[in-house]
């Protein structure tokens, strides 16, 4: 199952919650269809909260293209060990219809905006404590 | 269910006590709650501990137990309860269902924390969540609500920073606040940034700090206390994790705030002062909308006409709120039922809203989904004769 729909990216990656699709190499977001109801969801679940079905809720890659509903930039260092300043927000899936809560590439010549369109990329999220690259995905705007 | 009185408050300064226990906080304020009263600990028949983080950042677990132990409270049920923010007030709400629902005569509420911890940095809640795996933190969710709240009715920079200058002008009149200190629009404005547009002085402080209500049945109430105050009301929701969660707007707030304006049978216009959870100044304007104050949009021309000051039209906040008073997570649900009973009871002191009546009482606690974990709103009343 895995080799069929993508890669998944590394151990020290934030597990589950992306890949890198096989069918165009774009990465996408784990998340789930209710085929009952066609609510989409990220991160994925089980159980529809909406019409409560286990069956016809099914896994779905979500993405690449969004626009920004909402951002911030972060100023003070979080507890997590974020290198400062970095911006985060949540991204509306044009595709999708979904809302989904992500990180912004680290490109200062962007000046995000809400409504700014954006895609999904794979991105250094932060080094751990041994120094390890941990990966996560990430908005990039788009430029138009 | 039977009608319900406070009988008895108290609660400690709210600060930075970094050689003070939770169990020696809890201690006096459930004490100081007892003294109100008059009243003897071995009278309380069930306890309710609200506590946040003590598991996490204390290592502690039975805090309630730990707490209740040191003022003798031995033998009868007691709850450690954790939602957030809204740990404190919703211990308050269980002791309010025991005794409403005939199960106790007279039940305690604490609610304690410290989250004091070195200058600069952000509190710890742990990375379970999505959200917080890909950099949120509390100031930057609340940031966002702000730039859409911005974005979507025009609300400024100086009208939020408005609410700090306020509830910091109210600390000064608290002889609990953490902060006691008037502050401008321009020092609030040129403080450092946290999360943009929210500097620091937008953001409430780390505390430490306790709490305790003691709430009794009618007749309870009528042997122990000479000036109960009534308990209108009491509701609790979770987030309703919308597909696409509306961030300028809490509608939590306006769900949970209607179950409580209908079971007490008043509306916002009826409501004499407000203590609202403003962690971060956004929060307060979002509220006045949530809560009825104003219309949706219109929260920051509320604070622009003075209409939540001491002596405006509806206070909000004359504690300091928790931006001024200080913020020790899961004692500031309590301390504002103790407020709010100060100035029913007319002995708020130089903060005193004028002829207080009925008061409501706000908190929320937690995220997720850039949705809310918990809301509580109580109200409260005066009463001339049990």
């Amino acid at each position: 199952m895995m080799e069929e729909r993508g890669e998944e990216i590394g151990t020290q990656s934030l597990g589950g919650f992306f890949i890198r699709s096989s069918a165009d190499g774009q990465p996408r977001l784990i998340g789930s269809r209710c085929t009952n109801c066609g609510k989409n969801f990220f991160p994925k679940r089980l159980i529809c909260p909406y019409c409560f079905s286990d069956e016809k809720i099914v896994e779905a890659l979500l993405g690449p293209r969004g626009r920004i509903y909402a951002f911030t930039t972060v100023r003070v260092p979080p507890p997590l060990g974020f290198e400062v300043p970095y911006s985060y927000g949540y991204v509306d899936l044009i595709e999708d219809d979904v809302r989904v809560p992500a990180m912004f590439t680290k490109d200062r010549s962007w000046q995000l905006r809400i409504g700014m369109e954006v895609i999904l990329v794979i991105d250094k999220l932060q080094t751990d404590r041994e120094g390890n690259e941990i990966l996560g995905y990430k908005f990039k705007p788009i430029e138009e | 269910m039977r009608d319900v009185f406070v009988i008895g408050v108290g609660m400690s300064r709210f600060g930075k006590f970094l050689e003070r226990s939770l169990r020696d906080l809890g201690r006096e304020a459930c004490w100081l709650a007892m003294k109100d009263t008059g009243m003897r600990p071995d009278r309380i028949q069930a306890a309710y501990c609200g506590n946040a983080l003590g598991s996490y950042l204390q290592r502690e677990n039975g805090v309630g137990q730990s707490v209740l132990w040191q003022v003798g409270i031995r033998g009868i049920p007691i709850m450690n309860i954790e939602n957030a923010c809204a740990s404190g007030s919703s211990a308050f709400r269980e002791a309010w269902i025991g005794v409403a629902a005939g199960l106790y005569d007279v039940a305690i509420a604490v609610g304690v924390e410290k989250t004091v911890m070195k200058k600069g940095a952000l509190l710890d809640v742990g990375d379970a969540e999505l959200e917080v795996k890909i950099g949120d933190v509390f100031p930057g969710l609340f940031a966002m609500r702000a730039q859409r709240h911005m974005y979507e009715y025009g609300t400024t920079l100086e009208q939020m920073a408005k609410v700090s200058v306020k509830n910091h002008h109210n600390g000064c009149l608290n002889p609990y606040a953490q902060y006691q200190k008037e502050l401008t629009v321009e020092e609030v404005l040129n403080s450092p940034m946290i999360a943009d547009p929210l500097t620091l002085l937008s953001c409430c402080p780390n505390s430490d700090g306790a709490a305790a209500a003691i709430v009794a049945s009618r007749e309870t109430a009528k042997m122990l206390s000479a000036k109960p105050v009534k308990v209108l009301a009491s509701a609790l929701g979770t987030g309703l994790y919308h597909n696409k969660k509306e961030m300028a707007l809490f509608d939590l707030d306006f769900k949970v705030s209607k179950e409580a304006y209908e079971m007490a049978g008043v509306g916002p216009e009826d409501i004499d002062l407000a203590e609202v959870h403003d962690a971060f100044t956004i929060a307060e304007i979002m509220h006045y909308e949530g809560l009825g104050f104003c219309r949706v949009g219109e929260g920051g021309s509320l604070i622009d006409k003075g209409e939540t000051e001491i002596e405006g039209r509806t206070p909000v906040n004359p504690s300091g709120g928790l931006l001024a008073k200080g913020h020790p997570v899961g004692a500031s649900g309590i301390a504002q039922i103790a407020e709010i009973v100060w100035h029913l009871r007319g002995e708020a002191g130089a903060r005193q809203v004028a002829n207080a009546r009925i008061g409501l009482a706000h908190m929320m606690g937690g995220g997720k989904e850039g949705d809310v974990g918990a809301c509580t709103v109580h109200i409260l009343e005066r009463i001339n004769e049990i």
